[in-house]
């Protein structure tokens, strides 16, 4: 919940020149004058601005800042803060279908990625969901995100696979 | 040390694993373990000691599908990686382990473990959400170690299954099951009626023959009467008895098929309803059986679903399908023979190309499948904009959006639509198709046929009318087998669905049982004793972490603490909805487990914070499980509650309909109601959870008068975020993060310097006083 001094705190990190750096422990730091602190970082919109608003998160999951355009930051900053965004918004990107069939209360859908086959299930009454950008993007059972960029250019059997989910 | 455990089922552990195996073979692409060899060098390295626990981490660092097990020794962690032909397994010492960290993303997370916050990582491992909860496990066990605490040891292999399984077996009914087993299991519940279903499979049998014997008789009667007497063969006179007695056969046969029909559909209609009541009844009994764990697990809407919907489903398939089934393989089986008997060359014209119009009939079904399962999306679409809007019909008018909401409709209703026409273009345009496919097989018939009833030897043997007619009438019989067969599978998916639901669900075990002698307390004192107890839901993270207490009979408890610190668990576990994973609890001294789960129910009594009041009387729901409770007694109860007054200014008094849920009445009238129910019910221990919370001020003052009546010589846990609701308690317990952190009176815990108790307490009144109250009206709340 947003209180004042979390406010306060978001203020004074982004006007004492935020800087982010990727460190040994795995973990990108926000570092802010003398002040330094892990953060992670949350995308609020991953799939409409992908390169925007960002925010970055201390452990107790208040804000410490609101990265609104990678462009903002410095270039070592910027790199950090892309490296992990992409382990943050990664999904599944799928690249052919080999198999939907209809279970019991489930959906098994067998697909080609980028690095190999990969199966997984989601529930029946939980339909692929369109996005803005035409992309067409499964959650399976366990809660992993699979995208199709585009459904159109999949190869013809695939797309007959996944007519009643596209249109 | 308290230990937690891995163990969720420890009654049927080696059934869930094979089970949770099974389903990772069938389901995932990953080892349903780790890899013996692997495993095996890997306790090489934990010098012979086992592996504990492990997970897989299934993405590299550029987030490509990998496989690289994390794996628990009781002194050492490993990490293997499977890449190459060799595996390189890096080991290090558990106690390097300072602390765990897990990021978690969209689809990727990190889980990383550290000497110390800011050092080194010592491994960091990326991995989808399918192994989160495993991956979890390993967390949990580092954590508790660094606590001090320890685990129960489980068999790792089944506490893995179990964790990446888990989210796949949640959302399916009952995944490995073979569908053969499970019909035969289903139609294992004619067996109390073979009389009935012999009877109805002769009827359907006999009906099938009998469909057959006109079209014979009518090739005889031409072959034997007519032709003979056109052609001044035999007089009128010397066949004039065969012909009606030929044709008071066909009209018997008629009469008789007629009759079949009635016996076999009201047979087996009546023998399907009674075994779908027979399902209900076991299916509804056995949801009663169930412990709470199972219906946290399940959506409602599923459970209502296998109760209703799927029952009748199988009525469908027991009354209809397995008949219509079994008989269109025997009425193709018997045209077949019949033609290839009457005529074989013909026959085979005719019944050559019925395999192919069954397949095309079954391409045909897998095509509708597909655009129902697209008219299923966009109607799903339309319905969630009714679900929407309507209950939320004040927002939409509040921000002046009726034209976008009509707009979303139409343009859903439109989409709804579009698939609903393709679906009627593309059956409207595959029957007639058929027909005419059956059709030309007829007319084919006939351009062979023809010339050979007119005696055209270069067409082969000469063939008499009345088989050729008989043929004719034999051939209009093959379409509706036909149809029925195109939906053989449509028939067995949906009845093997709808009994997979209901058979998980009757194979469903109670977590809670009773044992074989268990005891009955009589009376109940309401002693309550906690000793070291541990739980958790999840069998994984713990939610109570040893707590131990004893109340005496007749005290009143106050459970105070942060939300989700566990103290609503603390009383499901005093109601034995859960059984502890660890320590006891036990009532007047006794093992709550050793005690008659329904004896001791009926010594509970229970008002929650939502009260759940039956669609039914006002009375009916106060005397709910005491139907024999005269008036006197009904009417006191409802004015102890403070309830007698608002029921009389209802228009049917007591026997007002209350509606489903209760929903004519306000919130505090439900809560009255509910009030009144436990002060006829009389328990020996009570549990109040928040039982004043959301109604006003007013309504809080009598709910608060009853209770007072209500609590006064029972043993009472209360948990109140009001300490007006605790003001008579005789202790307090702070419980925080699964915890008991203080206990005492109000005046004992706010003496605690830095005690949780004086710090909920201080923020409270510094609350009210901003809200300009003044402190002594607050002066008694916890928090």
């Amino acid at each position: 919940m947003p209180n004042a001094m979390t406010c306060e705190k978001r203020k004074d990190w982004e006007e004492a020149g935020l800087r982010l750096e990727h460190r040994h422990d795995g973990q990108l730091w926000a570092i802010a004058g003398p002040r330094e602190c892990p953060v992670w970082v949350r995308h609020c919109f991953p799939w409409s601005a992908p390169g925007r608003f960002v925010s970055l998160r201390d452990g107790e999951e208040e804000e410490v800042a609101l990265v609104r355009d990678l462009g903002e930051l410095e270039v070592d900053s910027r790199r950090a803060l892309e490296r992990a965004l992409a382990e943050a918004s990664f999904v599944i990107e799928v690249e052919g279908v080999d198999e939907v069939e209809d279970e019991i209360e489930i959906r098994n859908f067998r697909v080609r990625t980028s690095n190999g086959v990969r199966s997984f299930q989601t529930l029946r009454d939980e339909w692929p969901r369109t996005m803005p950008d035409g992309a067409l993007l499964i959650v399976d059972v366990a809660g992993d995100l699979y995208r199709v960029a585009d459904p159109q250019t999949l190869d013809v059997k695939s797309r007959k696979r996944l007519a009643a989910f596209i249109g | 040390m308290t230990a937690a455990t891995f163990d969720r089922t420890r009654k049927s552990q080696g059934e869930s694993t094979s089970t949770d195996r099974a389903i990772l073979e069938r389901y995932t692409d990953q080892p349903a373990g780790l890899p013996r060899e692997l495993r095996t060098s890997i306790e090489r390295r934990f010098h012979g000691r086992p592996v504990q626990l492990y997970a897989l981490a299934d993405l590299d660092v550029s987030l490509r599908l990998t496989e690289v097990w994390l794996a628990l020794g009781p002194q050492e962690v490993a990490v293997a990686s499977l890449q190459g032909s060799v595996p390189e397994i890096r080991t290090f010492p558990r106690s390097a382990v300072g602390a765990v960290r897990l990021d978690p993303g969209l689809t990727c997370n990190t889980l990383t473990l550290l000497a110390a916050p800011g050092e080194p990582a010592l491994a960091q491992l990326r991995f989808t959400h399918r192994q989160r909860r495993s991956m979890e496990n390993i967390q949990f066990a580092l954590e508790q170690a660094l606590e001090g605490r320890g685990v129960v040891e489980a068999d790792p292999d089944a506490v893995y299954a179990e964790a990446v399984a888990g989210p796949i077996r949640e959302a399916q009914a009952l995944v490995a099951g073979n569908d053969v087993a499970v019909l035969w299991r289903l139609l294992g519940y004619l067996r109390p009626y073979r009389g009935a279903v012999t009877f109805g499979m002769a009827s359907a049998a006999a009906l099938t023959a009998l469909q057959l014997l006109p079209p014979y008789l009518t090739g005889y009667l031409i072959d034997e009467v007519i032709r003979p007497v056109q052609a001044g063969a035999v007089s009128v006179a010397q066949v004039k008895g065969l012909a009606w007695w030929i044709v008071g056969t066909i009209a018997a046969s008629h009469v008789l098929r007629q009759g079949c029909a009635w016996a076999r559909l009201r047979w087996m209609a009546i023998l399907g309803e009674h075994v779908a009541r027979d399902l209900r009844t076991e299916l509804y009994e056995h949801l009663q059986r169930l412990s709470l764990a199972f219906y946290s697990r399940k959506k409602t809407g599923s459970l209502i679903t296998r109760v209703t919907s799927d029952t009748d489903r199988l009525w469908e398939f027991l009354a209809l399908g397995v008949v219509d089934v079994s008989l269109a393989v025997i009425t193709l089986l018997g045209l077949s023979v019949v033609l290839l008997t009457l005529d074989w060359r013909l026959g085979l014209v005719m019944t050559l190309p019925i395999p192919v119009l069954c397949v095309w009939v079954y391409f045909h079904g897998q095509r509708m499948n597909l655009l129902f399962l697209r008219a299923w999306r966009k109607w799903s679409n339309l319905t969630d904009v009714v679900a929407d809007t309507i209950p939320g019909m004040k927002v939409v008018k509040a921000f002046h959006q009726e034209g976008r909401e009509k707009a979303r409709f139409g343009q859903r209703n439109s989409g709804a639509t579009d698939e609903f026409n393709r679906i009627h273009e593309v059956w409207t345009s595959f029957w007639p198709a058929l027909m005419l496919a059956v059709r030309a097989m007829i007319v084919l018939v006939w351009v062979f046929a023809v010339p050979r009833v007119l005696g055209d030897e270069a067409f082969g043997s000469a063939l008499s009318s009345g088989t050729f007619v008989a043929f004719v009438l034999y051939m209009t019989m093959f379409i509706p087998p036909i149809e029925i067969i195109g939906q053989i599978a449509r028939i067995m998916n949906r009845a093997t669905s709808s009994a997979h639901r209901i058979f998980e669900v009757l194979d469903t075990e109670p977590q809670v049982v009773d044992e074989d002698a268990a005891v009955r307390l009589e009376p109940v004192k309401g002693e309550v004793e906690f000793e070291d107890v541990v739980f958790g839901y999840d069998g994984v993270r713990q939610v109570i972490k040893g707590i131990s207490f004893r109340v005496a009979p007749g005290e009143m408890i106050g459970l105070v603490g942060p939300s989700g610190g566990g103290k609503t668990t603390v009383t499901n576990l005093i109601a034995r909805f859960y059984d502890p994973v660890g320590g006891r609890v036990r009532i007047d001294g006794v093992d709550l487990r050793r005690i008659d789960q329904g004896h001791f129910r009926e010594q509970v009594g229970m008002v929650l914070q939502d009260p759940y009041l039956f669609h039914g009387t006002v009375l009916e729901n106060i005397c709910y499980g005491l139907p024999d409770v005269d008036f006197d007694r009904a009417v006191d109860a409802a004015r102890a509650a403070n309830a007698h007054d608002f029921i009389c200014e209802l228009s049917h008094g007591y026997e007002t309909l209350v509606g489903e849920r209760g929903h004519t009445l306000s919130g505090g009238e439900r809560q009255r109601v509910s009030i009144a129910r436990a002060i006829l019910h009389d328990p020996r221990i009570l549990v109040l959870d928040e039982a004043t919370s959301s109604v006003d001020t007013e309504t809080e003052y009598k709910i608060q008068e009853a209770l007072d009546r209500l609590i006064a010589g029972r043993t009472v846990f209360a948990i109140a975020h009001r300490l007006s609701t605790l003001r008579r308690a005789d202790r307090l317990f702070v419980v925080e993060d699964g915890k008991l952190k203080e206990q005492g009176t109000h005046a004992e815990l706010l003496a605690i310097p830095g005690g949780t108790y004086r710090r909920l307490y201080g923020m409270q009144r510094q609350l009210t006083s901003e809200e300009g109250l003044h402190p002594e009206e607050n002066s008694c709340r916890t928090q």
